[in-house]
């Protein structure tokens, strides 16, 4: 316990010292909450967002900012958050000893993101370059992957990286089908068939939550458990619970689970079949974390844009959703993040609902929205000014990003590599 | 009376000849040469001729006479058949009757890289050419009465194992001696794409199986001429003396059917093709071969929909297809596709007369059942002599029945084998399978008794309302008895009675367990599974009742369009049309990839496939089916078209040998992958499908149009130049493929070097060699070793003579730098390195080799050697002159190349029109059909796209696709697709829920999901993913 208070003590001790202020001028800001200054000004002091006006009509006084910035015709939005990412806890998928997210084992609540992230990443300034400045770093596997934290995307190491710490414990529902492997070492896919194991594997989930909810109510602990230890901000409303599940069964199974172990935070993962569930969800009052947009159809009879337009059908049902990029080769992906948001513009979404749906919405679900997620006053100066609109490949490009503050370096080795060789060949 | 006498001497003459045996007797000889006629009979001769009351005799196994007041041999067993129909009996040309089970032998997991067969065989274990079913023939009684219960008589049988799998035999279903059931030892040629037990690791695929197969054809041709013979091959002298044979084909699908008939094309075989079901799939294309057809009655079985979100499981196609299977040998009989027909691929052979009637009742003529289970088989087999008629001097097989042997209610009294009787029920035997009223008892309550089952073997229950009951039946000739226990019986009522037909009915007397006695009647009220009734079906009215079934859909899945699209898609998507003779595009934003750059507002005119005029203002074309197409506001591009694909593929890899460039991805073709219609979506209309990337030397690529619909030879690009995949580094090295793939050569990158020098070497050896044989004169070739094409070699040659040209998967700069020495030193250029993460290191020098570059936008970080991956790639490497794409690799980005491109603007900064060449112009030229498609141009093909906003913006969505001129995307059509496919499958669930609901077995839906195939892609069950 002491640790922990420790931890918090060094997570907002960090980075106290002076910060240069800034004001961001003339820029179309585009707030997170579906609002759009066309002609904005924006300050930034001490790690915060003290001004956020329309330059058109607010009176301004240029001399209380160490840097001025013109942003004509130029965009502002807050940082992009990527909830749900492998980010820093590997850096080439192929290569066994450089994966650290998933551990051996099946319900594994104390295993803890934070402490395995590499802040040295090479991936991570890539992703920080395309307006991605938070994300959340979890765990995989089992049924019980573990604990996520909430980092930003700078940091001398994950300390001062931390953001939110332990901010939820995901479970995977086990499916009611699976996938049978033609070898012994599941290589060569199958067909699916029914999960001989999902009433045993259920039955595991309902036991381990009933056993800490149990220990944590009990006044005599004989012996500490760790993992139970590690699931009570599921059931005091701390911590959010993960629930990483697809089908429309399997969620509804889950859902009733959450509801009859008195969870009061709770998030679907995944949730491709989420758009048939919208009351179910909206009643509740669970969040879907959208599983990649860039996917194909589940079956050959969807609409062949199904999950291009997933966002829109859970706006449209009024469910609470945001963009995730889970799968192949996701932590490099995961720079793809705004262009993810562009595809639900171009299927249903206005661009403002889009791009909240990378910011305000993602920092509600993570319960991080009353810091970051939007231009507003008084949150953190979590913002980037991209030349074009960054939800678009075609003219995404960050020039500045400031994340609490801070103004981040927003090269990596591959502008270096791409420098290198320009001279090597002469282009210009 | 001289003819009596006559015939006497005939009889006893043939005694003669049978009376020798080389068998010793235990015991006194039992010698039997009693003559059996049977009288009075219906005999059905052929299927096209009966004799009513007539009579045949039979003596020593063979029928002796067939006629009408023929006379009768003196001293004769005589049958009376009245009113009882006598038929040949029935030939399987397709079993496995009295073969051992085969079993693949394991090694571990290790690759197995020689053949397991020891001795004087060939190479591959997946040739078994030597394999005689004779030598490995036993008879199987159980099994042998299993077919007999069915009226076979006579079967062909083999050993179902391996590519080819050597000779079939057909033999009787009589349990004599083995000797004595031997009709024909070597009746035909066998032959599959599956290699079955072998353990060798090639072929690991579809395209190796074929690729085997061509190869083999050569050797064994090359074997047979080689007078010299200083090798002597078991496998090759084996399967030349199969050539003789009727030659006889597996295929588990359409396609396959299609592909096995292209390589008989080739080697100038008729296949007879033993087929799968869904023939009626692609009707056309099947019939074209030309190829006899051996049918199974194996339909699918309803799922359970009773859980709508269950039912997602199940695909349109297999919802379908079960609608549909039974009227496939329908639409083979009327298109005139000769076939036979099979009890194989039934799960329970039990099925086979149930499934049968059902295809009568969708259809098929009882002529033609009749001719496909008896005539036509004995035909394909050679043995029309024998078997299959009831003729003189002809085998005594044959059946005898209480009627039209294609009656339900007929039954199966007796099959005569070889002149001995099986008994398969009980002249007596009435068929009391069905539902009853049935009442018992002073209460007069009626109940439902329900009978099923085998004749021999029934099953009975009792419905009460909703209480059930077991009811033991036991039937013997007119009488019955039953017991049973009731709720309210307090022990068992037992019942016997008298049976009486027409009506069919039961009654009697009984007692009940206080030992009074009570009467009970039961009247039949019906069958017990409502199969469909045939006179709900009029046989002329059947074309109506396809369109009320459903139309075929090409291809047969989800977005599938009807075949006659002129007419509209009548019944199942309204208005439905894509063929158009002339498409106008008015005021559109056109980017031509031309030197015009982008041209604002015009019109373009395109028709028989081409462009043929972009102006300002075109008048609307005159013709009677012209579409015009408002451009206002939006964007018209040509076609993307992505270098490097595997969609539409059934199989991707041969990576078992360093080099398989003998393999041909043209094989392979799959147009029924929805994968073509969803990146039709995206704006693709040409694709490379390449090889994977899992040896140095793959196989040779296909380059098709995305012609959604169509056959997989209809989407081929025409006259293309032939490409072929090579592939560097990681996957051919198998680093990240487990530790037990560590013995394949080669494992490191200098060992991919020597693959290459050893293929070019021996490929220029080849050269030499063919060329010297070809200089000698006739007299000395007549002497000399012939030469033998080697078809793997014969690929690589051709990239030496610039008619084949190499895509090169490829990361790091030292294996792009390696593979451009390669080709300098041995005199190839490498067209395209594809992948190419790490090109912009090397770009000057591919500028000096003329290599172009296809490449991804911004992959990186998955294996070690894409760590110098850079995102501005592909913009460094066209600055530095480079032809340069972009392409997916991945079915899923395929649909959104135009956004991948666009990447190159934001990395690099690449103008806009640079950038949609990558995925247009560049990929064209680097596949050398630029003079054909990749630029808006006049006079080149009509492959173009429209778009609802600039397209490289991430806002553009497709709303147009058109290939030759026709459209094959239309977003507003999909709309109207994507309603039609939910009504479809809401009206086959419907019909599903009844067929369950009249208590037909159903099974429980799986979820399905297709096998994606990436460069990596290995698998091993190719033969199961044709979806």
């Amino acid at each position: 316990m002491r640790k922990l208070i420790l931890l918090t003590l060094l997570v907002t001790s960090t980075f106290t010292f002076a910060q240069k202020s800034v004001l961001i001028m003339n820029g179309t800001a585009h707030i997170g909450n579906d609002s759009i200054i066309q002609n904005s000004l924006i300050g930034l002091k001490d790690g915060k967002i003290v001004l956020v006006a329309d330059a058109t009509t607010a009176k301004l006084d240029k001399s209380a900012y160490d840097e001025v910035i013109d942003a004509g015709g130029k965009h502002i939005y807050p940082g992009f958050i990527a909830p749900n990412s492998t980010l820093g806890l590997t850096e080439i998928e192929s290569v066994r000893a450089t994966n650290d997210f998933r551990e051996t084992g099946t319900t594994l609540p104390n295993v803890r993101s934070l402490i395995a992230y590499n802040t040295d990443s090479k991936i991570i300034p890539t992703v920080r370059s395309n307006g991605v400045l938070l994300a959340q770093i979890t765990p995989r596997g089992g049924l019980v992957s573990g604990t996520s934290s909430i980092v930003t995307l700078d940091g001398w190491n994950w300390e001062d990286a931390a953001y939110k710490t332990d901010d939820g414990i995901h479970i995977n529902w086990p499916t009611i089908q699976s996938r049978k492997y033609l070898d012994e070492d599941n290589i060569y896919p199958g067909p699916f068939e029914k999960n001989k194991d999902y009433v045993k594997q259920t039955d595991l989930l309902k036991k381990l939550f009933a056993d800490a909810k149990a220990y944590t109510e009990s006044a005599d602990k004989v012996e500490a458990n760790l993992r139970f230890e590690a699931m009570k901000g599921i059931f005091s409303g701390t911590q959010t619970l993960f629930i990483h599940s697809n089908t429309v069964k399997e969620m509804v199974e889950a859902i009733n689970f959450a509801k009859q172990n008195k969870i009061s935070k709770v998030a679907i993962v995944g949730g491709k079949e989420s758009w048939m569930i919208t009351d179910l969800l909206k009643q509740n009052e669970i969040a879907v974390i959208i599983s990649r947009l860039h996917d194909l159809p589940t079956y050959q009879e969807d609409d062949i844009d199904l999950p291009y337009k997933l966002p829109y059908l859970l706006q449209k049902g009024g469910v609470l959703y945001c963009l995730n990029n889970e799968g192949d080769m996701e932590a490099m992906n995961t720079r793809n993040l705004p262009f993810l948001a562009g595809t639900a513009a171009t299927y249903g979404l206005t661009k403002e609902q889009a791009l909240r749906s990378i910011t305000l919405n993602t920092a509600k679900i993570l319960g991080i929205d009353k810091s970051t997620g939007s231009i507003e006053s008084g949150k953190d100066a979590t913002v980037f000014i991209s030349t074009g609109d960054a939800l678009d490949m075609r003219s995404n490009n960050v020039e500045r990003a400031f994340i609490k503050g801070r103004d981040i370096d927003l090269n990596n080795d591959q502008k270096v590599l791409y420098e290198k060789y320009k001279t090597k060949y002469g282009i210009k | 009376m001289k003819k009596i006498i006559l015939f006497l001497l005939a009889i006893s003459y043939a005694a003669a000849i049978v009376a020798q045996e080389t068998f010793p007797v235990n015991g006194t000889s039992n010698k039997n040469h009693v003559i059996y006629a049977f009288i009075n009979a219906k005999v059905i001769v052929d299927a096209d001729q009966t004799i009513d009351n007539g009579t045949i005799v039979i003596k020593d196994g063979l029928i002796f006479s067939v006629g009408t007041k023929i006379p009768i041999p003196q001293g004769s067993v005589i049958v009376d058949l009245k009113g009882k129909t006598i038929y040949p009996g029935l030939i399987d040309a397709y079993t496995s009757y009295g073969m051992q089970e085969t079993k693949r032998s394991s090694g571990g997991g290790y690759p197995q890289i020689e053949s397991n067969t020891k001795g004087a065989y060939g190479w591959n274990q997946a040739i078994k050419a030597e394999n005689d079913a004779i030598k490995n023939f036993t008879k199987d009684t159980k099994s042998a009465e299993e077919y007999r219960k069915l009226g076979f008589g006579a079967v062909l049988t083999f050993q179902k194992d391996g590519i080819v799998r050597g000779s079939g035999s057909v033999v009787t279903l009589s349990d004599n001696r083995e000797n004595e059931l031997i009709l024909n030892e070597k009746a035909a040629a066998m032959y599959s794409f599956d290699k079955g037990t072998s353990a060798q690791d090639y072929p690991s695929s579809l395209m190796g199986s074929i690729a085997l197969l061509r190869q083999t054809y050569l050797d064994a041709s090359w074997y047979k001429s080689d007078k010299t013979k200083k090798e002597f091959n078991i496998s090759l002298d084996a399967f030349n003396m199969l050539q003789s044979l009727p030659q006889i084909f597996e295929s588990n699908d359409k396609l396959n059917a299609l592909r096995a008939d292209k390589i008989g094309d080739e080697f100038k075989v008729k296949y007879i093709i033993k087929g799968s079901g869904n023939e009626y799939q692609r009707l056309e294309d099947i019939k074209s071969t030309g190829c006899k057809f051996i049918m199974p009655v194996n339909f699918p079985i309803a799922y359970d929909v009773e859980d709508a979100y269950d039912a997602n499981y199940v695909s349109l196609s297999e919802l379908k297809h079960w609608e549909m299977a039974p009227v496939n040998l329908f639409a083979m009989e009327k298109n005139g596709v000769v076939f036979a027909i099979t009890a194989s691929d039934l799960k329970d052979k039990k099925d086979f007369w149930k499934n049968l009637r059902k295809a009568i009742s969708f259809g098929l003529s009882e002529k033609q059942a009749l001719l496909s289970l008896t005539s036509i088989p004995a035909e394909m087999l050679n043995l029309s002599d024998k078997i299959g008629k009831l003729k003189e001097g002809m085998i005594a097989n044959f059946i005898i029945t209480s009627g039209n042997l294609f009656d339900e209610k007929t039954i199966i009294y007796e099959n005569w084998i070889q002149g001995n009787a099986y008994k398969i029920n009980d002249y007596n035997t009435i068929d009391i399978r069905g539902n009853y009223d049935f009442s018992f008892g002073p209460e007069r309550v009626l109940h439902q008794l329900k009978i099923e089952g085998e004749l021999d073997k029934l099953k009975a229950t009792l419905h009460t309302d909703t209480a059930k009951a077991a009811v033991n039946i036991t039937v013997s000739g007119y009488s019955v008895s039953m017991s049973f226990n009731t709720i309210n019986s307090n022990g068992t009522i037992r019942l016997s009675g008298n049976i009486s037909s027409d009506p069919l009915k039961m009654n009697g007397t009984g007692q009940t367990p206080d030992g009074s006695w009570i009467n009970w009647s039961a009247n039949y009220s019906g069958t017990v599974i409502a199969t469909v009734k045939k006179d709900s079906i009029k046989k002329d009215s059947l074309k109506k009742e396809a369109i009320k079934f459903g139309q075929v859909i090409y291809p047969f899945c989800a977005y599938g369009k009807q075949s006659d699209e002129r007419e509209g898609f009548s019944k199942y998507v309204s208005d439905f049309k894509t063929r158009y003779d002339a498409v106008l595009i008015k005021h559109v934003t056109v980017w031509t990839n031309e030197a015009e750059g982008i041209l604002k507002n015009q019109d373009v005119y395109i028709t028989e496939g081409r462009i043929v005029r972009i102006a300002d203002d075109i008048g609307a074309p005159k013709l009677a089916f012209a579409k015009v197409i408002d451009g206002t506001g939006k964007h018209l591009t040509a076609g993307i078209i992505d270098e490097h694909s595997h969609i539409a593929l059934s199989s991707v890899n041969e990576g078992t040998q360093a080099s398989s460039a003998e393999v041909r991805m043209g094989d392979v073709i799959n147009s029924e992958d929805i994968n073509i219609y969803r990146q039709l979506s995206g704006g693709v209309t040409t694709s490379q499908l390449l090889h994977g990337s899992a040896n140095p030397i793959g196989g040779q690529s296909a380059i098709i149009k995305l012609r959604w619909g169509k056959s997989p030879e209809e989407m081929k690009f025409e006259r293309a130049d032939g490409f072929i995949k090579f592939a560097l580094g990681e996957n051919v090295k198998q680093s990240n493929w487990g530790d037990v793939n560590t013995i394949r050569f080669p494992q490191s990158r200098m060992g991919v070097e020597q693959v290459y020098y050893d293929a070019f070497t021996r490929a220029k050896e080849y050269e030499i060699k063919q060329k010297a044989y070809a200089a000698l004169s006739e007299k000395a070739k007549a002497t000399a070793v012939p030469f033998r094409r080697d078809l793997e070699l014969e690929a690589v040659a051709e990239i030496l003579n610039k008619k084949r040209f190499i895509t090169c998967h490829s990361y790091v700069q030292s294996e792009i730098n390696m593979l451009m020495h390669v080709g300098d030193s041995m005199g190839f250029k490498v067209n395209t390195f594809t992948h190419i993460l790490e090109g912009y290191k090397v770009a000057d020098k591919m500028k000096a080799h003329e290599a172009g570059a296809s490449t991804f936008s911004d992959w990186w970080a998955y294996k070690m050697e894409v760590k110098d991956a850079i995102p501005y790639n592909a913009a460094l490497l066209s600055k530095a002159g480079i032809v340069t794409a972009i392409n997916s690799d991945d079915a899923e980005m395929g649909r959104r190349l135009n956004q991948e491109a666009a990447k190159a603007i934001k990395y690099g900064g690449l103008s806009e029109e640079e950038a949609l060449k990558l995925v247009t112009l560049n990929p064209a030229k680097l596949l050398h059909i630029d003079k054909k498609v990749g630029s808006i141009k006049v006079g080149k093909d009509a492959d173009v796209v429209l778009w609802s906003d600039n397209p490289l913006s991430v806002y553009a969505k497709v709303e147009k696709t058109i290939i030759d001129g026709q459209i094959y995307f239309d977003a507003e059509e999909d709309v109207k697709m994507r309603s039609a496919i939910q009504k479809e499958r809401a009206r086959i669930i419907q019909k599903m829920l009844e067929e369950k609901k009249s208590g037909a077995p159903t099974q429980k839906p799986v979820m399905k999901r297709k096998q994606l195939f990436e460069c990596d892609t290995m698998q091993e069950d190719y033969l199961e993913i044709a979806e």
